[in-house]
């Protein structure tokens, strides 16, 4: 599983517990109020959990983590 | 830094739960002492007591609970607007969205529980406990909540380009009203000038009680490269200042209580409290390379934070309510109640949110828990 497939499982099962299973990578999961500001914190520890990724303080910021996309996309920087 | 939002939302729900422990430690200590005491009137003499300056000690330090939420609540609204100018209207219902179906749940649930023990309001009566959080002491975090995601459009430009002033003004505001109130307290409602009385009966749960700290959130979210500068230099102060105001603060009330002329207060946040969390606050952040102990298990209690914080209150009603009719023995060994009261007080919602999580309602746990 590629990193964006395996952000979007989390996601899914973790995040929304599958009351949105139909979300595809590029939905805006805050704009539509999906996951909240802890959703995020999870995101992150996910990140440094799964990938051994550490997001610095400064790149925590809404276009970077606005849809499973933008974070793919971050993370692949 | 970031990552330890998350644990600061952690030992803020803890703190939550302590703060309440004491609450009925104290219900225990006073109004119910005929239950368990050979009188038939409540007595005050265990004012001075240990385990009285062991509630008040307790207290005292959980006092940052709520500081703490509305700043990790401000930071994140800084995040959701991010290099955009302002969050957007449809960001801020998405917020206030998930605050408000766990609430109305829990809400219609403790009147359910109100009512099948006889305790029936006129409408007007619910309305005014829905919308200020009446419901329970406890409740109002909620409506006051649901008010700052509704300012934020209108505190963002300021918070990210005008922060020292809007910083100074909040600090300002919350400075007036925690003075009113002691002043009040001092002096009592007649010994007051008017507008200190209208300053000192601000109620909790109306947004300019606590501003500072969701704004401070906020302004720190914006300009987090010099929030961290600012910290690494003064970082002993912080912590020195945190220490120093939890024996402090314990005297201050024991001198309001004893200049009041009353048998007992139950505390309220005073300008010293207030200075504590913000030391607090600031130590807690200072110090990235000090290892937090138990970091997973508390960052998973702050992520269940607002499920653990509407149902804690039934639970601890409930475990307090049992001890009274069943064992009121209890009410009088602080050393046994308070234990009791925190492991029931976390565990129960704890139990309810993983019953929830494995069950067909599974989809519906963001509606009852957040």
């Amino acid at each position: 599983m590629d990193r964006e497939a395996i952000l979007l499982d989390y996601v899914k099962n973790e995040l929304l517990r599958g009351r949105a299973n139909n979300i595809t990578a590029e939905d805006d999961l805050l704009g539509a109020g999906l996951i909240d500001s802890l959703g995020i914190l999870q995101i992150v520890a996910f990140i440094d959990e799964r990938f051994n990724i550490q997001v610095p303080d400064e790149d925590v910021v809404y276009e970077n983590f606005n849809s499973v996309k933008a974070l793919s996309d971050y993370l692949a920087q | 830094m970031v990552r330890r939002l998350l644990y600061l939302n952690g030992i803020a729900i803890l703190f939550v739960i302590f703060f309440h422990a004491v609450g009925w430690g104290f219900t225990a200590m006073f109004p119910w002492t005929p239950r368990y005491l050979p009188v038939s009137a409540p007595v005050y003499d265990q004012v001075g007591s240990l385990s009285y300056y062991y509630l008040r000690l307790v207290e005292q330090i959980v006092v940052v609970a709520i500081p703490a939420f509305l700043f990790v609540s401000g930071y994140f609204m800084a995040f959701s607007a991010g290099r955009r100018d302002n969050v957007t209207w449809k960001q801020v219902w998405g917020r206030v969205k998930m605050l408000l179906f766990p609430y109305i749940f829990w809400t219609l649930l403790m009147w359910a529980a109100k009512l099948a023990q006889g305790d029936i309001f006129p409408l007007t009566g619910y309305a005014v406990m829905f919308f200020t959080g009446r419901t329970t002491p406890a409740y109002y975090y909620v409506p006051l909540l649901i008010q700052y995601y509704l300012l934020s459009p209108f505190i963002i430009p300021f918070a990210r380009n005008r922060w020292v002033s809007l910083l100074i003004i909040t600090g300002i505001i919350q400075f007036s009203l925690q003075l009113s109130q002691m002043l009040v307290l001092l002096n009592g409602m007649q010994g007051v000038p008017d507008f200190v009385r209208w300053l000192a009966v601000v109620p909790k749960w109306f947004f300019l009680a606590r501003l500072f700290w969701f704004v401070l959130g906020m302004v720190v979210g914006f300009h987090i490269k010099e929030f961290k500068q600012f910290l690494a230099r003064f970082k002993w102060v912080f912590l020195v200042t945190a220490v120093v105001c939890i024996p402090l603060g314990v005297l201050e009330w024991e001198a309001i209580i004893r200049f009041s002329g009353q048998d007992w207060l139950e505390h309220r946040e005073t300008i010293l409290d207030s200075i504590y969390s913000l030391a607090f606050i600031f130590a807690f952040f200072a110090f990235t390379n000090v290892a937090l102990p138990l970091n997973k298990q508390v960052s998973d209690l702050g992520v269940k934070s607002f499920g653990i914080y509407l149902a804690h209150i039934p639970a601890m009603e409930f475990t307090a309510r049992g001890i009274y009719l069943l064992i009121p023995a209890l009410l009088g060994v602080q050393l046994l109640f308070q234990p009791i009261m925190v492991v029931f007080g976390l565990g129960i919602p704890l139990l309810m949110m993983a019953v929830v999580n494995r069950s067909p309602a599974r989809r519906y746990y963001s509606y009852i828990f957040g």
